[in-house]
């Protein structure tokens, strides 16, 4: 039988991802308030209720 | 003894891959720890949404690019005619939470102009040749697909140039969002979604009808084809009403969650920002970084991004799905080489740009957007389908069957 994957390598991968978002999130300011910094601008709600599309891009009409 | 898992005809497959099963929801734990731990019940809740998406997407073989080209060239429009029962079953769950004045929730709506116009067409070709569309891509790559994570790599490339291009787009001739609810209320967007949709459903039966005489109504279907509904409810393949459920409500709980309707590739943006901007580019240099709602994504955690912290979910219960069925990396005995391997590249860089300019994918632009009464969305599905017939055109090219 042919082997369909490795699973070192589904670990791997899997702790890899892990790896990054846990360095992401140990730099960010969300980390920060969790550990005491007040002044950390962390945002749980992310939104711009001015904007005019999902991505955050503003209206044509307010455009130069 | 290797560590391989041995693939069996699905007659004989003995079950769960357990391996795979308990790695996915051994990952869901973890992120649903850290995210717990770190940010808010709310963002959990979403986490867990996604991961049920994430099955449905899979056991349903809910895929939007295919649906597209089995009506092109085979004429069959089931895959078609299901997903506007999707978006009928959202828009008449989500409009009237849109319309009911709440100030916690925004629908999914965006500016019409060419942007949009160039963006949709770009990723209907893109969506061919990467062979998925924003879903698509990532249910594919949670079940293991190789040639899908090619897709995704060079989608994340594609987004974050799309992004650094989008104000120069954007200065083109183009008009604020339209929304229907604006326009005729709630009974009148849900009338006039149903009415396009039913018009599209009709054209869709009608190039079926003239290629084979009848209609294959299997998006109708409530049980299974194969298998009692236990045994299909955990290892698939869903009747595609099934799934049709499941996604609506799941997009309407996520409005209702998080404030805003289902999207997934700003996340993409964000991933690829962050990279860079860890290798040490300064992302403050463009204009798109520097709007709000993107500059405090990338000053932030993904872990409070919603697009993120969904797609990590959705990823994680296609992995899920994919090893109850004992079907994890099925599709990827042959590593992608040449040609093949060259259509996921553009089609991903395709994919990227062209949600960027376009506002979304087919979940962020398209079902969201019809589900929150956007006129984009309809502008984004005709030059998305234009685009993708192109697509279909080109796969051969790649050598990739059609």
């Amino acid at each position: 039988m042919n082997a369909a994957y490795k699973r070192h390598r589904i670990v791997g991968i899997l702790l890899a991802i892990l790896v990054l978002i846990l360095i992401d999130h140990l730099n960010s300011p969300t980390f920060a308030f969790n550990m005491g910094d007040g002044r950390a601008p962390s945002a749980l709600v992310q939104r711009d209720a001015s904007a005019c599309a999902p991505c955050g891009a503003p209206c044509p009409s307010t455009r130069d | 003894m290797t560590q391989a898992t041995s693939m069996a005809p699905a007659a004989t497959r003995p079950g769960p891959d357990r391996f795979v099963v308990g790695l996915a929801l051994a990952g869901l734990v973890v992120l649903g720890g850290l995210v717990w731990l770190e940010t808010a019940p709310f963002l959990l809740a979403l986490l867990a949404v996604s991961a049920v998406l994430g099955v449905a997407l899979y056991h349903g073989a809910f895929g939007f690019t295919a649906g597209w080209r089995n009506l092109v060239t085979k004429k069959r429009g089931a895959g078609m005619r299901a997903q506007l029962m999707l978006f009928a079953l959202a828009a008449l769950i989500m409009i009237p939470i849109l319309g009911s004045g709440r100030d916690d929730v925004i629908g999914a709506v965006a500016p019409v102009g060419t942007s949009l116009v160039v963006g949709s067409f770009i990723f209907g070709i893109g969506m061919q040749l990467g062979g998925g569309c924003g879903s698509g891509t990532l249910f594919t790559v949670g079940a293991g697909n190789l040639r899908m994570m090619v897709t995704l790599l060079f989608f994340i490339v594609g987004a974050v140039l799309g992004s650094i291009h989008l104000p120069w787009w954007l200065d083109l001739p183009a008009v604020d969002p339209i929304s229907l609810i604006d326009w005729v209320g709630v009974p009148g967007a849900i009338a006039v979604q149903w009415l396009g949709l039913g018009a599209v459903a009709l054209w869709v039966n009608r190039v079926e009808r003239r290629a084979h005489g009848s209609l294959e109504r299997t998006e109708l279907r409530l049980r299974p084809a194969e298998g009692s509904v236990a045994k299909a409810l955990f290892t698939g393949r869903w009747p595609f009403l099934w799934a049709i459920i499941v996604l609506a409500v799941g997009n309407a709980l996520t409005l209702v969650i998080g404030g805003s309707p289902w999207g997934i590739t700003f996340a993409f943006n964000l991933w690829g920002a962050k990279v860079l901007q860890g290798l040490g580019v300064d992302m403050g240099q463009f204009e798109f970084w520097n709007w709000a709602y993107p500059a405090q994504a990338l000053a932030d955690s993904v872990l409070v991004n919603i697009p993120s912290v969904m797609n990590f979910g959705l990823l994680l219960g296609a992995m899920l799905a994919a090893g109850m069925a004992r079907r994890f990396n099925e599709a990827s005995r042959q590593t992608p080489r040449g040609r093949p391997f060259l259509a996921a590249v553009v089609g991903g860089l395709l994919l990227g740009y062209g949600a960027r300019l376009a506002f979304g994918c087919n979940i962020g632009a398209l079902f969201s957007g019809l589900a929150s009464a956007s006129v984009h969305a309809w502008i984004w599905f005709a030059c998305a389908f234009a685009g993708s017939m192109i697509g279909i055109r080109l796969r051969p090219c790649f050598r990739l069957p059609n």
